[in-house]
């Protein structure tokens, strides 16, 4: 993100005055909006009905337990129906949001977690980067990067290489995911772990040993 | 505001769930005005509470009455195309959140493999630590850098041979490995037409036999001698070590400047 956004910042309460911005805090308050209502039901098991009408005229709507059965009840006066069935719906109907809501609290931990990890990622990064052939392949002078080609290419060899012993002297699959669960000792650096076990692990292809696209 | 994360859950506490309740309906109505303020357009709230049979509205119950008209009126297609319930909802916003979360563990993976890329160079790292899908992930980062490098040559090399009508450096790195040793290049190197001309022309006068041995062992490394070199096979130690004189590391002194 290249602009800053203008969270924490007081905001005038007026029409917006630039069309393309009027769309743009259109669709993300409205979103911000939906997702404060769904909070309120949650937590506090309110029924609940917004309507909002687009700047193009398309209408959203959000409602628990539903947009037509918050109207009905709006405009009949009635007290909500409290029959036998509709008590067994509701409470299934609860219990999946029960659900979802749990699902939705573990992917977001799960971000926060690697987005932390990321930030972790970039400073180790920067307190490493000394070293000349880190830097952007448009900072190098020819005899560097002439260099760094011809230790990139060894490496690959002896990646290549190891690979192929490991191949050897492990055939069959399970053995690697087996491998990987203890984790890829990866960095020399053993606070920047190996492998996360949340991760979906990729096919491993056998007609490209040394090639494979991976996570990538 | 709370400094607490709030768990996504029926409040139990009666007294708690009836004070967040207030809170949260106020705050709730504020939001949907100054949506409605902001952008100019029309929308309504209807907020029924566990505790009263009559709900709160916004703006009004004269402009809930508008508002919900023109919702009618639409095609009933419009009026369920964007509608969404409690269980919609929050299926939409675990799929954003997925996607937010692989987004970001394939960003780290990246992180993680160049750094690791980066660490096998310098000696850091044995190789035979690694299991399958670290060296191939390994694998494809040498790739995808030695493809960025190739360009840059290609495009250094275009500059070079344009303005010194020849002069190859890799030709003259060959050189250099066959001799084995002493600065020569200076003479032969044509300057540049860019800046980095002079920074070639200083590094390659000024520079010193133990660069120039360096660059012999780079060529020992990509020749079929590698072998005796790194000593494969066995319980042989594929470590290229960090901070000794030994030949095998690529960068016996990562901090030590070309330049």
């Amino acid at each position: 993100m290249a602009r800053k956004s203008r969270g924490r910042q007081k905001v005038e309460m007026v029409k917006m005055s630039k069309e393309s911005n009027l769309q743009v805090t259109f669709s993300k308050r409205r979103s911000g909006l939906f997702k404060k209502a769904s909070e309120l039901s949650t937590l506090c098991g309110a029924e609940i009905a917004i309507i909002v009408f687009s700047p193009g005229n398309r209408v959203f709507s959000f409602g628990h337990p539903g947009v037509e059965t918050v109207i009905d009840r709006y405009f009949t006066r009635n007290p909500p129906q409290n029959s036998g069935t509709m008590q067994l719906i509701e409470a299934h109907r609860n219990a999946t949001v029960r659900e979802l809501n749990m699902q939705l609290t573990q992917v977001v931990n799960q971000f926060e977690i690697e987005k932390k990890r990321g930030e972790e990622l970039s400073q180790m990064r920067k307190a490493q980067s000394q070293c000349w052939w880190e830097a952007p392949v448009e900072e190098l002078t020819l005899p560097q990067i002439e260099q760094l080609k011809v230790s990139l290419e060894g490496l690959k060899m002896n990646v290549t290489k190891q690979a192929q012993k490991l191949l050897i002297e492990n055939p069959g699959p399970p053995q690697f995911f087996a491998s990987s669960s203890s984790g890829g000792i990866f960095p020399y650096d053993r606070k920047v772990g190996g492998f996360n076990p949340n991760m979906v692990l990729p096919q491993y292809d056998y007609n490209n040993p040394g090639y494979r696209r991976g996570f990538f | 505001m709370t400094r607490k994360k709030v768990k996504l859950a029926f409040i139990v506490n009666d007294s708690a769930r009836k004070a967040t309740f207030k809170k949260r309906r106020k705050g709730l109505m504020k939001k949907v005005s100054e949506l409605s303020t902001l952008c100019g357009i029309d929308a309504c709230a209807i907020i029924y509470s566990p505790y009263d049979s009559q709900p709160e509205v916004w703006p009004s119950p004269l402009g809930v009455q508008r508002v919900l008209s023109k919702f009618k009126t639409m095609p009933e297609m419009e009026q369920s195309k964007k509608m969404v319930n409690q269980e919609s909802f929050l299926r939409q916003r675990i799929t954003k959140a997925s996607e937010q979360l692989r987004k970001q563990r394939k960003e780290n993976r990246e992180k993680e493999v160049t750094q690791a890329m980066f660490q096998c160079l310098t000696g850091k790292i044995n190789l035979a630590n690694l299991n399958m899908i670290d060296l191939n992930d390994l694998g494809w980062m040498i790739d995808r850098n030695l493809k960025d490098v190739e360009k840059r040559v290609e495009t250094l090399n275009k500059r070079s041979r344009s303005s010194t009508g020849g002069t190859s450096h890799t030709s003259q790195l060959a050189a250099v490995a066959a001799t084995g040793a002493g600065p020569s290049n200076g003479g032969q190197q044509a300057p540049e037409s860019s800046q980095k001309a002079d920074v070639l022309a200083t590094t390659n006068l000024g520079v010193n036999v133990d660069s120039m041995l360096r660059q012999q062992w780079f060529m020992d490394m990509v020749t079929p001698q590698e072998t005796a070199i790194l000593g494969f096979g066995g319980d042989d130690n594929m470590m290229l070590p960090f901070g000794d004189t030994n030949h095998n590391a690529l960068f016996s002194n990562p901090f030590f400047p070309l330049n």
